[in-house]
């Protein structure tokens, strides 16, 4: 099997050819040639029951993504999302590969668990890494068996949001996860400050007589959990942080040498609180959406390199959930489908293709060690086509999720992922 | 005829100015009419209006029945208590259950911030909030201003403290903006542990200080200890809440001015206001309460007169 993509603008940033309009030739699942288009070196190249033309129009071939936090709802809720669904979103949304959180119902927190993740996984367009509990059903009591899950394939050690009260639980958490090279990946929340807040606490939450949840909630959670790392000695990754306090204190520990990554979710870097003053029930998130500085701050963390990876957290609830009074809405949003164009539509200047290739595809894949997808002759084929102009519309036929709460549901979306190729699998969208 | 230019009353925040006036206006001739001998106009005869409390009431719910009843409005009655709420109905079944039996207005209490926008967006008929949580209290900042207005002449210019539990208070957030909507300065005096973090935002000062606070006013708003709405405890007895607290006959001579006493009722005798204080000269409490069936009237009668 041959196929020929012509006119596709590479966007692998270690490519001689960056930011070059490529013909690319694919003999079964390895780059066979990569040239110039100007070249016209497939000029006489022919279609034939063996081989397949697609022109690429001078859409970007990029690395696929990898997405270090998603919930699953599989098993429990596959109403909201079934595995099947969550890697069919994936796959259309331009991610090889989506690391699925352990708060399902039942939770991960056994081998067999792991395995049912990784097992249905072989079949599917998408591969999905489960994470393992931290704590046994996700009690923040007990460690689980962390070692055992770390053999079945686990690809790190969360509680989900489920924030680590004990600080003693997390410093036996990653003192015992690295004598086998596991990785905690942290919610940072001080849930004494933080309990009863329904939003981000600032000008808005009065407005909405909602209660706020203090940036200082994060804040003090990483930072107490920056003081077990690093008496630990132990690497560790925080998830999705919010605010710009946590922004500077990531910053800080990354100067001193400390083993920390972290991350930022989609939602986090296009919305803010302002955002809110309707009640949008698809808005109410954890981390919740915070201030203008924050959102400014983020973003510039991305671009100095204190924040590592974009997430996108994504996170489906059915439709009776989340059409009620936001007090009584769930928290969470779907993002897979959408988490490319909408990063690239509200990028600050000064972001640019090798930050968004760097924060989507590269860094994830080094925080969980994965190889990383080069494009050279003889390499194997992991890249996706995104066409950054083309427009449509997420609805009941393109959405790929069970579920539909997100605010750009029946919304245009400016930037389509058209193809994805992966080892085994040759995805059209 | 100035018009009333909104389709709901969710909150004071999304009225203007002469929304107020216009209001205020009207209640002043309703005002006229609940003391007559006859107190009742057709205004809004064959107008059916649904009083839908998902939290307990009783003086709330009494005013808004009265304005209807003055006004000769149809009116049904449901609270949480008779309710399927208990049975897990959703707030939107609820209400369209008894939209189809053809109401054309709904008046509702609801503990969910943002319930009566919510409401609002799936449902066609006229919304009056009558207290969404720790939200907003639209009718009570109005009654508490005309109040003021009937009593100093004006709102503009004058200076007011609201006293009290300002982060449980619809009452607060509302008054905030009615009485800046409406000219006047605007203090949240109480525990800090009870003042929100940003609540400077909305253009006023915050003094923790009670005596410097009626110092400074013309006007004390003394808000409700709200037991009931407080997750945990912001302070720790009533008692020492009432030494910093509350407003005694001590303190109120101690001035060397008058100021008028307001309470959006019902009040904690002895706890945030003493008796004598309550029941003296210079509390407006009960004409507060008369104030609020003409405010009402007044309220019901523009969303109706619109359509």
């Amino acid at each position: 099997m041959e196929l020929l993509i012509l006119n596709a603008t590479i966007c692998f940033p270690a490519s001689p050819f960056f930011n070059k309009v490529c013909d690319v030739l694919i003999v079964g699942n390895q780059i066979d040639t990569i040239a110039l288009s100007s070249k016209k070196t497939f000029a006489n190249y022919t279609k034939n029951k063996k081989n397949w033309i697609t022109d690429a129009n001078n859409s970007w071939l990029m690395p696929s993504m990898v997405c270090l936090r998603s919930h699953s709802s599989d098993p429990g809720d596959e109403h909201k999302e079934s595995l099947e669904s969550l890697a069919e979103a994936a796959i259309a949304g331009g991610f090889s590969t989506v690391c699925v959180l352990p708060d399902s119902n039942p939770t991960i927190n056994t081998k067999s668990a792991v395995e049912y993740v990784i097992n249905k996984s072989k079949q599917l367009p998408a591969k999905l890494l489960p994470y393992g509990t931290l704590s046994q059903k996700l009690e923040g009591k007990e460690l689980s068996e962390m070692y055992d899950m770390h053999l079945a394939g686990a690809v790190g050690f969360t509680d989900a949001n489920h924030a680590v009260k004990n600080s003693g639980l997390m410093l036996r958490a990653l003192q015992y996860s690295q004598i086998f090279g596991g990785k905690i990946f942290t919610h940072a929340e001080d849930v004494n400050l933080s309990t009863g807040g329904r939003m981000h606490e600032g000008n808005i939450s009065v407005l909405l007589g909602l209660k706020g949840i203090p940036a200082m909630a994060e804040e003090m959670a990483i930072k107490r959990d920056l003081e077990l790392a690093k008496y630990a000695n132990a690497p560790i990754h925080f998830s999705h942080i919010s605010s710009k306090g946590s922004v500077e204190i990531i910053q800080k520990a990354k100067k001193q040498g400390i083993a920390v990554t972290c991350d930022v979710a989609v939602a986090n870097l296009i919305f803010t609180d302002n955002d809110m003053l309707e009640y949008n029930s698809n808005l109410k998130l954890n981390p919740p959406l915070r201030g203008k500085e924050d959102k400014r701050a983020l973003w510039a963390g991305l671009m100095d390199g204190t924040i590592d990876a974009i997430v996108t957290d994504h996170y489906p609830q059915n439709v009776e959930l989340k059409d009620v009074e936001f007090e009584y809405a769930d928290e969470g949003m779907i993002m897979l489908q959408t988490a490319l164009p909408l990063v690239l539509a509200n990028a600050p200047k000064g972001f640019e293709i090798n930050h968004l290739v760097e924060k989507l595809c590269i860094n994830p894949r080094n925080i969980i060690n994965l190889p990383i997808p080069e494009l050279e002759e003889g390499s194997f084929v992991d890249f996706i086509i995104f066409d950054p102009n083309e427009k449509w519309i997420l609805n009941e036929k393109t959405n790929q999720s069970k579920s539909r709460n997100t605010v750009f549901y029946n919304k245009e979306i400016k930037g389509k992922v058209k193809s994805s190729y992966t080892s085994n699998l040759n995805y059209e969208n | 005829m100035k018009k009333f230019t909104q389709k709901h009353l969710l909150g004071i925040k999304d009225i203007t100015q002469e929304d107020i006036e216009l209001i205020f206006e009207t209640a002043d001739g309703f005002k006229t009419v609940i003391n007559r001998p006859i107190k009742k106009v057709p205004s809004l005869r064959d107008v059916t209006i649904a009083n839908i409390f998902f939290e307990n009431s009783t003086r709330t719910r009494i005013s808004f029945e009265l304005a209807q009843k003055r006004l000769s409005a149809d009116t049904v009655n449901f609270s949480a208590s008779s309710s399927s709420v208990s049975k897990g109905e959703t707030l939107i079944d609820t209400v369209n259950n008894i939209l189809a039996m053809k109401v054309d207005m709904v008046v509702m209490r609801h503990p969910a911030p943002g319930a009566a926008m919510f409401l609002s967006k799936h449902i066609s008929a006229n919304i009056i909030n009558a207290g969404d949580g720790t939200h907003e209290h639209p009718t009570q900042a109005l009654l508490d201003a005309f109040s003021i207005r009937e009593k100093l002449g004006s709102v503009a210019g004058k200076k007011v403290v609201i006293v009290g539990d300002i982060l449980h208070s619809r009452v607060a957030i509302s008054n905030i903006f009615c009485l800046k909507k409406l000219g006047a300065e605007v203090m949240v005096c109480g525990p800090s542990t009870l003042i929100p973090k940003h609540i400077e935002s909305l253009g006023v000062k915050v003094e923790t200080n009670l005596m410097k606070a009626l110092n400074w006013c013309d006007v004390a708003n003394m808000l409700r200890i709200q037991l009931e709405r407080q997750d945990i405890k912001y302070f720790p007895s009533l008692r020492e809440y009432s030494m910093l607290y509350g407003l005694d006959k001590q303190r109120l001579d101690s001035l060397n001015k008058e100021i008028v006493i307001m309470h959006p009722g019902p009040i904690n005798r002895g706890v945030e206001i003493t008796s004598d204080v309550a029941d003296s000269k210079h509390a407006i409490i009960l004409d507060q309460v008369e104030n609020g069936v003409a405010v009402r009237m007044a309220v019901m009668y523009l969303l109706a007169s619109q359509q």
